[in-house]
């Protein structure tokens, strides 16, 4: 994510290989303390405890970490912390409003039970939150596309789409979108 | 309740939140993170492993090795659901490549790695056997050089070993007369069919947190089952199992793959040895090789009369379980009287078997047999239609069981809907005789139809407890294990249903076996229905003690009392009466306390595989539409129509998300997967190299059809049901799309167009040849 013109600044390594940084996470700046070979999922999840970002195959084929950076769908897993740093992180857990109002997107989820297991759904809510920022009226093909990356091994891509597509009807009719 | 039934998850909420937990949610103050070495060769002596420079890494609480796990008096070091044949540490010898041999447990993953990176291993090769004819030619070399050790396991489980041998076990099944029945016959067909190993690939891995104190061993664990578990780390402790306990949050996925022991025994000898809690999470390509499904060769030699009906069908099996047993004793069973099919024939023979290999363990994978033995029979029922000049549809249904015949295991099948499903199907795929394939260019379409029969496994034993509050709540407590199915919406369902509480009221718990009672297991399609039978039993004990305490505290006799509206009253007078609360605090008994198991009875007998092999028949079938380019062989599903029967649905959108579920669980078993080996080396242990479906591979009409039979109320198991029916309907419908009959999955480009080239030249051979009938 970082071009190699803006290289990251040497950083000094404490005694247990670790150096400080700071992310952005959830609108909230977060001090967190990394190896340098640690990817974004694993600090997500170990300093920040956001279990909504899940390992699944740790190298970038099943979609299970994706989280948004800058807006854009990435998987976690292939992101080293470092390198996220200056970045809008959004996780599942940013997804919920401050009263705990869900999304639009996830009640589309809750309504359509667009998941049996939900290994993978915060996953698929993230990615679906760029699609429709990517693209204004995407049609089923056009998200059935964009999601492809999203494994759901229960199968339950039915009612994922249905719900996909639900939630952009909503959107559009006015449901806030966060 | 009143109005709509609930259709849905009752944790909906938690899981669009990504606030469900898991077990890789655990965590534990001073928890180690622990890592494993695995084997790199097939079949070896281990003539050397040094772990002493592992031990000196800083932040190293623990390494451990087979050895070390035999001087440790406290600890036996096998286990498995049948047989004890695997260590938990490889003990002297590797057999699998990925089989476990060294385990570490250090303060993070980065110093477990450090540690690993530093034990020295040497290995004395031996000669492996990795597939089905190298494990029994003669001679072959053994996987394991003593026969396997039975423990207390299943009440089913049918043992037929055969010493000096790669075969670890072996099902017979003998009904009528098979020389007869195919002497009779006025046509024999002999076809083998191949299904590949392959992986379950639940997106989350197997992950067990395990917390030891000297005589208490706690697990956190991602289990389908938790009291065998719980069994096998007593055995392992040599502990009574009250000193063993099993907690078992909500699963990512397991299709099987969780069902047996695989990695908890590890970690929690860790545990014991680090003397702190330890986490071990597998990766990904650790999952590979931790437990597989069996590859499956079976030929049918079918007997058929000219009329179309089937009389005879001698089936012989194999099934390559590979290293170590696992559950393979029990599949091969299911495997073997499942090729039989929901037929109608007279006279079965069945010999089927679990051979090991030097490939890793097979086990149960959603759908147990029935997957293999489905591929095979309901290919070749297309193949026997074309040769008898039948139309597929017709000669299927001149063959489905109907109510009261008899299965291959000669007990009769009630409650039995195939003929109905089929049409259900048939008719919305729009089936036609005549119009099976159409042709634009290079792109040839076609359809195909497939039915088949699932047990569930029985006898079988599952209880519930349940408890009712002082003010009317309940809580469900239960060993059955919520995976995606939605066990424990289905079970709050059917116990607000049965004391007729608000579903709101009823909170169901997680397994943890120091609390909640006996549940088998939870596979087989058993969860909402032997499951939520028990609790249904429960209620009924609840309602039971509330008719008793209300008839005390209405002074009226238990006769003159009952239940209704969410009320104990007379029934003299129904518009008094006490809540469910106040008889708790009137009678002052704090909360009220029911319990319920639920047995079903059945075994087979071993010798002729004859008796009850299934409390109920799991019934489904399937129509599906797909395209085929000619150019590059390419397949793709179109439409798919699948039918299941639940009897009594539960929920409705979980019914329908278990049938769709499997068509995106079956498609990519039709069309990509398979485990590749070479020399025992897995070769594609990546979710890019293993391709399972993604929305892309999903036919854009996809129907589910749910046959329902409210008035007779029995609730039928649907998680695996409409899956076995996938992969032949997909096949068949590759065969009348180009005339070219694949038999080993998966149905690749490559076998699709060689295929064709084979049709080609044998058309130039002999220009007349009626079985390569043109494509329109």
């Amino acid at each position: 994510m970082t071009p190699a013109s803006e290289a990251v600044p040497m950083r000094r390594l404490d005694a247990d290989g670790k150096f400080e940084l700071t992310l952005r996470v959830n609108g909230g700046e977060h001090r967190v303390r990394a190896r340098p070979h640690h990817t974004l999922l694993e600090v997500l999840r170990s300093e920040l405890k956001l279990f909504g970002v899940r390992e699944a195959c740790a190298v970038g084929q099943c979609g299970a970490c994706t989280v948004l950076a800058d807006g854009k769908p990435v998987s976690s897993c292939l992101v080293l912390a470092p390198m996220a740093e200056g970045k809008d992180i959004l996780t599942v857990e940013g997804l919920e409003g401050p009263d705990g109002e869900l999304d639009p997107l996830q009640q589309a989820f809750v309504d359509h039970t667009a998941f049996q297991c939900s290994y993978c759904t915060p996953g698929f809510l993230l990615t679906t939150k760029a699609l429709f920022a990517e693209i204004a009226d995407p049609s089923e093909e056009e998200a059935r596309e964009y999601l492809a990356g999203n494994l759901c091994r229960c199968g339950s891509y039915v009612k994922i789409l249905d719900a996909v597509m639900d939630a952009k009807k909503r959107v559009r009719n006015g449901a806030a979108p966060r | 309740m009143g109005g709509t039934p609930f259709s849905g998850l009752i944790d909906a909420r938690e899981r669009v939140t990504g606030k469900i937990p898991y077990t890789i949610d655990i965590e534990l103050p001073n928890m180690a993170t622990a890592k494993l070495l695995r084997s790199t060769m097939p079949h070896a002596r281990i003539r050397r492993l040094d772990v002493s420079r592992a031990r000196l890494v800083r932040g190293v609480f623990a390494v451990l090795t087979g050895a070390d796990l035999l001087e440790r008096k406290e600890v036996f070091p096998y286990f498995g659901p049948v047989f004890r044949d695997r260590p938990i540490l490889a003990i002297g010898k590797v057999r699998y490549v990925g089989e476990p041999v060294v385990a570490v447990a250090a303060v993070d993953a980065d110093a477990a790695q450090e540690a690993l990176d530093q034990v020295e291993v040497d290995y004395e090769e031996l000669p492996a056997v990795f597939g089905i004819d190298d494990a029994l030619a003669p001679g072959a070399p053994l996987v394991h050089d003593e026969p396997p050790k039975a423990g207390h396991t299943f009440a089913d489980i049918i043992l037929h070993g055969h010493p000096g041998t790669n075969i670890c076990n072996q099902f017979k099944l003998r009904k009528g007369d098979i020389e007869r029945g195919l002497a009779e016959a006025d046509e024999i067909f002999e076809d083998t069919f191949y299904s590949p190993p392959l992986q379950q690939v639940p997106l989350e891995t197997h992950c067990c947190v395990a917390d030891v104190e000297p005589g208490h061993v706690t697990v956190w664990a991602t289990s389908q089952i938790p009291h065998m578990l719980r069994g096998n780390l007593a055995e392992v402790f040599k502990l009574p199992t009250s000193r063993v306990r099993v907690i078992v949050p909500t699963l990512g996925g397991a299709y099987g793959a969780k069902c047996y022991p695989a990695i908890e025994p590890i970690a929690a000898v860790l545990a014991l040895v680090a003397r702190r809690p330890v986490k071990l999470h597998l990766t990904r390509d650790e999952e590979f090789v931790t437990v597989t499904k069996h590859g499956g060769r079976i030929t049918l030699t079918t007997g058929v009369m000219k009329d179309g009906r089937i009389v005879a069908r001698k089936s012989l099996c194999h099934f390559n379980t590979g290293a170590y047993a696992d559950i393979g004793p029990r599949l091969i069973k299911n495997g073997g009287y499942g090729t039989a099919g929901p037929h109608n024939i007279p006279h079965v023979w069945v010999d089927s078997y679990a051979i090991y290999t030097n490939i890793p363990p097979a086990g149960a994978f959603r759908g147990y047999g029935i997957n293999q033995a489905a591929w095979a029979y309901e290919s070749q029922m297309d193949v026997i239609a074309e040769r008898l000049g039948l139309d597929p549809y017709e000669f299927r249904m001149k063959n489905l069981l109907t109510e009261g015949q008899t299965f291959a295991t000669g007990e009769p099948v009630e409650d039995c809907h195939f003929r109905e499903l089929l049409t259900m199907v048939a008719k919305g795929i729009g089936w036609d005789a005549k119009t099976r394939r159409t042709r634009k260019g290079s792109i040839v379409r076609g359809k195909g139809l497939s039915c088949t029969i699932k047990s569930t496994v029985t006898p079988s034993t599952s209880s519930a407890t349940v408890k009712l509050n002082d003010e009317g709540s309940l809580n469900v407590l239960t060993s059955s294990v919520e995976m995606g199915q939605g066990q424990k919406t289905a079970h709050a369902i059917l116990a607000a249903e049965r004391l007729g509480i608000p579903l709101e009221k009823v909170v169901v718990t997680s397994p943890d076996t120091d609390a909640t009672p006996y549940d088998q297991q939870s596979s087989s399609s058993r969860t909402t229905y032997a499951g939520g039978a028990a609790v249904q039993l429960a209620v009924d004990d609840v309602r039971a003690q509330l008719i008793r305490l209300g008839a005390g505290l209405l002074a009226a006799s238990e006769d003159a009392v009952e239940i209704a509206e969410g009320r104990v009253r007379t029934k003299a007078a129904p518009h008094r009466g006490l809540e469910f609360g106040e008889v708790v605090r009137k009678s002052r008994s704090g909360d009220l306390v029911g319990r319920g198991t639920f047995q079903t009875k059945g075994g087979l007998d071993p010798e002729t595989g004859q008796g009850v092999a299934s409390a109920h028949w799991n019934q489904a079938a399937a129509a599906a539409e797909v395209e085929v380019d000619l150019e590059t062989g390419k397949v793709r599903l179109l439409r798919y129509h699948g039918a299941s029967y639940p009897g009594r649905v539960v929920n409705r959108v979980l019914t329908e998300l278990q049938l769709e579920g499997n068509v995106g669980f079956g498609v990519s078993q039709a069309l990509f997967e398979e485990m590749v080996f070479d020399n025992g080396q897995l070769q594609n242990a990546t979710l890019a190299d293993y391709m399972v479906t993604s929305t892309l591979d999903m036919p854009r009409e996809l129907v589910a059809h749910i046959l329902e039979n409210p008035e007779r109320g029995d609730i039928h198991g649907i998680g695996e049901t409409s899956l076995p029916p996938v992969m032949a309907a997909i096949g068949n419908a590759v065969y009348h799309a180009t005339g070219v009959r694949v038999k080993d999955l998966p149905i690749t480009p490559e076998k699709v167009l060689r295929g064709l080239r084979d049709r080609e030249a044998a058309d130039r051979a002999e220009p007349k040849t009626p079985a390569a009938e043109p494509v329109r």
